[in-house]
């Protein structure tokens, strides 16, 4: 099908699967690995669109279920997408909406026709089906969409999942042919298929048949064991073609980041580092700091020594301390040290893999989060192995 | 050595018909500031144009403003509140702080502002202090009665009281730019306050005591931080008294054991009133006379002064405490509250307040800048400038921003009234500012003011409808963007009311404001209906998102307050088990078997 976006790589790590790619879309340029911030209701978290883009942000996501609601439609319509709607003139990313429909599954019954829910709203009987999904992100005008897929708990086993994955590839037609714009909005497909990977390997065949502009893992990140989430996901960038970006969707803590991008993985979204910023944490190369913590009380340390991020220039985590979660700034303050944070990191991967020192970053990275090596995560230390990193043996030089 | 501090009036400014002027409040940066400035200025001084404002902050941040987004602002000065930054060990713990130079200044990141520092929120209406409160009332939380040593806090932590030895020792580790003397201030629309008896006939007369209690203490303070401000021992009459009190207590103890012993030695036989005998003996040695040597400090010249002029409602009284406040000569400024004066409720209660301001204007120096708290109104501002108050701050964009409203209103010529600027405002029954809940908005792609440079209207970047959808979506950009739009246009208001002095058109741009915009409507603590609908939603998803979660709720985002620490080590040993594919319900568990859903997709 038609596309909107122009995948280079730059470099591939000699050791893993990891590369370094720049993807341009119509709002310009997205450096990969690339985490995603997300912006769930057309606003990140009390940031606004100059700070995000100052962090260095190329791409943010919003949420095709929440935007439908409110503003909805043809609101979107009227004032001409979310990019013009939020003054975001950067690149955008939408889910389906239907992640929200299993995520409240109550209120969700799921057909061939689509998934019916009641409207949070009015109580009434609503439907979301592949094309009205479909309408709903060329409302939004996000720069990728994503395909309504039939998504369940990676938790569930049995002909469910393998129902699932048939739906979801019918569905993927649907929408291919409901797309109006393909040739401003590039739709990727999501492979489904459970923990499974034989039901994955079909459904990955039969994507790549419908040749979209992009591919995301789906159906994982629903508390599986990390030890299957990372199978799958290799199995699934052994399969797919490496001329095309590869998403993983809701994997947004850093040393998931990291395993991912080193398992062939490009994009990545996830609201954690926002979400745990509301409640005074921020992220740290070595580790979280719960601000809230009387601890910090008399620490005149920034967050971060070498963090350039605004709150870490500007303020101590012992004033920090005072503000978190009790002043609206005290959010602000600690989203942006974590989106920066986030951001950083991924530059940091990526710098790595173009000047081919990557094993040698992620050694780094584990020995700074995690100090002992007794604590490294055993699925990590696994999922390095499988990539030819040995988390476990004596550093690389 | 002279304080930093400078007020410079322009003579051009002063007409006949008005006391309004305008001015320059300036701060030298002293070496130490200089290399820290931020964003690399090399201006060796701050400066606020008077008529103007220092900016309002809630625990040293201006509300809802990153220090980036802050200095988008136009503002020179800030006003910082002691009760909403001491720690409870604090002063004590000041140990701690990196160095006997980290000063309050480099502790907030504000090196480059004014940094005015008053002991309480005047915005803060304190339940109860008077010392005359029935204390059955207990629909009042009573946060206790200054005395002679102290006055009460309302921190962050609790009430806690703040002697003068304290406050000093703050002081000195913050090295403010200007300091407000400690004072014995209570507010006069607090009727729990005054009113402790409930005869009528008596109020008057004990409220009129209370007012010159108030202000001997006030003036007592006054003297003794002035006079350690130069070094000086302040604190000595204190400490005899002190040393006096200790030796009474001395004497009375051994009094009791020397009773104490002869009844023991003595049982049985009638000796009542040796004891007393036995104590005059004793107290020969001691009644030498008291001496407390003098304690040298050094002094914190760099650190202006500004004092609270008081009175209540009593003429006499204002003019005693500004006639003696002023003969303190080494005070840089003046600071009056109206929440002293009246509640300004009733337009013959404002009027009162305006009276009130006049009389203790009279009476200070006229070459010494001079602040009012509680004047917030643009049409109040224009009052209190043409009586002559320099310094207001900025809590009325803050209260805009918190209802939602966004301004509207201009003075002086250029907001020439043209009909095509006041139309687009006529939403509702006033054009001085929008209400963004309202859903008139709702699908208006405008900015809030064509053709403003603030942040959010800039570039027509951020629309009316936008913002409407934040505050429906509970989302903060919603007060990010109100509060730089207001802040900012605050400040262009400030700035027509310096040329409408110079130019000698006050009186009459100010008749004009008035014609165009009325009257401030009296701000109700009612919420907008749509305000209200948001809220409960939010509750009800989180009350549900509690029992889901083990008490860790989106503090912010219910408007709930939680506790410390108890609840964050909960939260960091538990990161949320489930990732999402980008959607912020997921992340939280799924709603347990509720019944409730209906707010699930906010």
């Amino acid at each position: 099908m038609k596309s909107a976006l122009k995948w280079e790589v730059l470099a591939k790590c000699s050791t893993t699967k990891a590369r370094a790619a720049v993807l341009t879309l119509p709002h310009g340029p997205v450096n990969a690995p690339v985490f995603m911030p997300v912006g769930t209701q057309g606003t990140l978290k009390g940031l606004t669109p100059d700070q995000i883009k100052d962090l260095g942000c190329q791409i943010m996501l919003n949420n095709t279920y929440h935007l439908g609601l409110r503003p909805g439609q043809e609101l979107l319509d009227k004032c001409g997408g979310a990019h013009l709607f939020q003054g975001w003139n950067r690149n955008l990313l939408t889910d389906s909406g239907g992640f929200q429909m299993v995520s409240l599954l109550k209120l969700a019954e799921i057909t061939e026709d689509g998934v019916q829910f009641e409207s949070p709203h009015d109580g009434s009987l609503m439907l979301l089906t592949p094309e009205h999904s479909m309408s709903l992100q060329n409302s939004i005008g996000a720069d990728i969409m994503m395909q309504l897929d039939d998504v369940v708990s990676s938790l569930t086993t049995g002909p469910r999942v393998e129902e699932a994955m048939w739906r979801s590839i019918r569905w993927l037609d649907r929408c291919i042919k409901a797309h109006k714009k393909p040739e401003t909005q590039n739709l990727f497909a999501i492979i489904q298929g459970g923990l499974d990977p034989e039901l994955r390997k079909k459904c990955i065949e039969e994507m790549l048949k419908r040749d979209t502009p992009g591919y995301a893992i789906g159906g994982l990140s629903g508390g599986e064991e990390k030890d299957k989430f990372w199978r799958v996901v290799t199995l699934c960038t052994d399969l797919m073609p490496r001329e095309k970006p590869i998403y993983c969707m809701g994997v947004g803590y850093a040393e998931d980041l990291v395993v991912c991008v080193a398992l062939g993985v490009d994009m990545f979204d996830c609201v954690f580092p926002t979400r745990t910023a509301r409640f005074g944490n921020a992220l740290t190369a070595t580790g979280t700091l719960s601000l809230r913590q009387a601890k910090f009380r008399d620490d005149f340390r920034p967050i971060e020594e070498d963090c350039d991020c605004v709150t870490c220039k500007s303020y101590t985590r012992a004033y920090l301390y005072t503000l978190v979660t009790k002043e609206t700034v005290g959010c602000h303050l600690v989203s942006i040290h974590n989106t920066a944070y986030q951001l950083r990191l991924m530059r940091q991967v990526r710098q790595s893999v173009i000047e081919d020192r990557f094993p040698q970053f992620i050694h780094k990275f584990f020995k700074d989060l995690f100090k002992e090596k007794d604590a490294y995560p055993k699925w990590a230390v696994n999922a390095l192995k499988s990539v030819n990193v040995d988390l476990l043996a004596g550093e690389e030089s | 050595m002279s304080s930093p501090l400078r007020f410079k009036i322009q003579p051009s400014s002063l007409h006949a018909d008005s006391a309004a002027r305008t001015g320059e409040l300036l701060v030298l940066n002293t070496e130490i500031n200089q290399g820290d400035v931020i964003g690399g200025q090399e201006s060796s001084k701050r400066t606020i144009q008077t008529p103007g404002c220092f900016m309002f902050s809630t625990k040293g941040s201006v509300p809802h403003l990153t220090p980036d987004m802050m200095r988008q602002q136009r503002y020179g000065g800030i006003n910082v509140f002691l009760e909403q930054l001491l720690q409870p060990d604090q002063p004590a713990s000041f140990s701690k702080w990196p160095s006997k130079e980290y000063t309050l200044a480099n502790y907030l990141y504000l090196q480059d502002l004014i940094l005015l520092c008053d002991s309480r929120d005047p915005s803060y209406t304190y339940p109860s202090l008077s010392p005359t409160t029935s204390t059955n009332d207990a629909s009042t939380k009573r946060i206790g009665s200054n005395t002679d040593r102290h006055v009460f806090l309302s921190t962050p932590k609790g009430v806690r009281p703040l002697t003068l030895e304290d406050y000093l020792r703050v002081v000195r580790q913050y090295r403010p730019d200007i300091v407000v003397a400690m004072a014995d201030n209570f507010q006069a629309n607090n009727k729990t306050d005054i009113k402790g008896s409930k005869s009528s006939n008596e109020e008057p007369d004990q409220k009129k005591k209370r007012v010159q209690k108030s202000i001997n203490r006030t003036l007592k303070w006054l003297d003794q931080i002035l006079l350690e401000r130069q070094g000086k021992d302040g604190m000595i009459e204190d400490r005899k008294i002190e040393e006096e009190k200790r030796r009474k207590r001395e004497k009375r103890e051994k009094r009791r054991t020397l009773a104490k012993e002869e009844q023991e030695q003595g049982q049985g036989q009638e000796q009542r009133q040796e004891p007393m005998q036995g104590k005059q003996c004793q107290d020969s040695g001691t009644n030498s006379p008291i001496e407390v040597s003098e304690i040298q400090t050094e002094p914190w010249m760099d650190v202006s002064v500004f004092a609270h002029v008081q009175g209540g409602q009593f003429e006499d009284e204002r003019i005693r405490s500004a006639k003696e406040t002023s003969e303190r000569i080494e005070v840089d400024g003046f600071i009056m509250d109206v929440g002293s004066m009246s509640n300004a409720g009733s337009e013959k209660e404002k009027e009162d307040m305006f009276k009130f301001i006049q009389i203790s204007l009279k009476y200070l120096p006229k070459e010494k800048p001079k602040m009012a708290y509680g004047i917030h109104a643009p049409e109040d501002i224009l009052k209190a400038v043409a009586l002559g108050v320099d310094l207001f701050d900025t809590s009325y964009p803050y209260q805009l921003t918190e209802d939602g409203k966004a301004s509207l209103y201009f003075f002086g010529p250029n907001g020439s009234l043209s009909s095509s600027k006041m139309m687009r405002g006529a939403v509702g029954s006033n054009n001085r500012w929008l209400n963004l809940w309202d859903e008139g908005h709702s699908d208006k792609f405008i900015p809030i003011l064509e053709g403003c440079g603030c942040y959010a209207c800039k570039d027509n970047r951020h629309t009316r409808a936008y913002i409407n959808h934040l505050l429906k979506a509970h989302e903060m950009l919603a007060t990010v963007l109100l509060m730089s739009h207001n802040l900012y246009q605050y400040s262009i208001f400030f700035d027509a009311i310096r040329e409408a002095i110079a130019s000698g058109t006050l009186n009459q741009y100010t008749k004009e404001f008035e014609l165009h915009f009325g009257v401030e409507p009296v701000r109700t603590n009612e919420k907008h209906q749509t305000q209200i609908l948001v809220e409960a939603a939010l509750m009800k998803r989180n009350q549900r998102l509690e029992t889901a979660e083990a008490g860790v709720v989106d503090v912010i985002g219910s408007g709930v307050s939680l506790e410390d620490e108890s609840v964050s080590q909960n939260f960091v040993n538990k990161r949320p088990i489930s990732q999402s594919e980008g959607s912020e319900d997921s992340d939280r568990k799924k709603p347990k078997k509720s019944e409730d859903h209906d707010n699930a997709a906010s």
